[in-house]
């Protein structure tokens, strides 16, 4: 099981490096996250052992991720409607001489 | 999910051994839920940034060394089939094979540290490190707002491989001296590394494949 597991994440982890290099636009980005979800969900059931876990243990585990989907949405929801606020580019580091 | 390395007396609070491993686990988990809203906060701004910035900061991304975080992520995935190979062991009675399993795991931690410096040193040299050595008249000041958050990002999962490494080369030892501390589990240890493991898989695109095209 182990095995089968880790040869699968190589697999993503192989396919999402090679479509890094494709020029595919805006899409680019939701495929490398909808891989990433791919290999995290492999690593919960199986390594983290979900899989044969209790009701509350899942629920436990779910708790974060749902937390961290109110945490993004309502990020979102307020820097998308601020197209006038933007942080005025300039370098903070001292000049090198 | 019984754990014969807990001890065979648990605590005075618990009912019996299995409800004993039920509660670390849960507590495991909860803890984890903190971990997830902390690292969450900094792909937040990640998000925040890459809406903002766009173009700015994609360009920025691809000043990362891609080569050296495949490899790391690679280092990492293998690292947490070798802590999969010990709790599996551990659920075998095999305590040689934990033990080493386990050394593995550690010794992949330290290959992921020693590459992750090297990236960091590489950084270095180019004039990419924000407010120490930041060359402005060669990048924006996108790409230092990047290498901040970069900074930030790596650094904070660093410094929790490095405590999971801890505490992994003591159970290792522990295991092979017949001499784990009582309340230590390798299972739960396990959950710790594993999401250490799913945090760098998130980094992994958002750094090093960001503005590999075009």
């Amino acid at each position: 099981m182990v095995l089968k597991v880790w040869i699968g994440l190589c697999l993503l982890l192989t396919l999402t490096t090679a479509v890094a290099f494709v020029p595919l636009g805006s899409a680019n980005l939701p495929i490398a996250i909808a891989i990433a979800i791919a290999k995290a969900l492999l690593v919960l059931w199986f390594f983290m052992e979900l899989k044969g876990s209790a009701g509350l243990v899942r629920a436990f585990a779910a708790a974060g991720f749902l937390w961290l989907l109110i945490l993004l949405a309502l990020t979102w929801a307020d820097y998308s409607q601020r197209s006038d606020v933007r942080v005025p580019v300039t370098t903070i580091s001292p000049r090198t001489p | 999910m019984t754990d014969e390395t807990a001890s065979p007396a648990p605590g005075y609070q618990y009912a019996d051994a299995a409800q004993a491993s039920e509660v670390s686990t849960l507590g495991m988990w909860t803890f984890l839920a903190t971990e997830v809203l902390f690292f969450g906060a900094l792909v937040a701004g990640y998000f925040s940034y890459r809406i903002w910035y766009s173009d700015e900061w994609i360009a920025a991304a691809a000043h990362t060394k891609v080569i050296l975080g495949t490899a790391n992520t690679a280092v990492l995935l293998t690292s947490s089939g070798c802590m999969a190979m010990a709790v599996w062991s551990q659920d075998a009675k095999a305590k040689r094979a934990t033990s080493l399993w386990l050394a593995a795991t550690a010794i992949l931690g330290l290959l992921f540290i020693a590459i992750k410096s090297y990236e960091y040193f590489l950084e270095w040299k180019e004039h990419l490190v924000p407010a120490l050595d930041f060359d402005p008249s060669r990048y924006g000041g996108v790409t230092e707002l990047f290498f901040t958050w970069y900074f930030c990002a790596t650094g904070l999962h660093a410094l929790h491989l490095l405590i999971g490494i801890g505490f992994v080369v003591f159970a290792a030892i522990g295991i092979a001296r017949d001499r784990l501390p009582a309340g230590m589990s390798v299972r739960i240890l396990g959950l710790y590394w594993h999401f250490v493991d799913i945090v760098w898989i998130f980094l992994f695109p958002l750094i090093y494949l960001t503005g590999r095209n075009g």
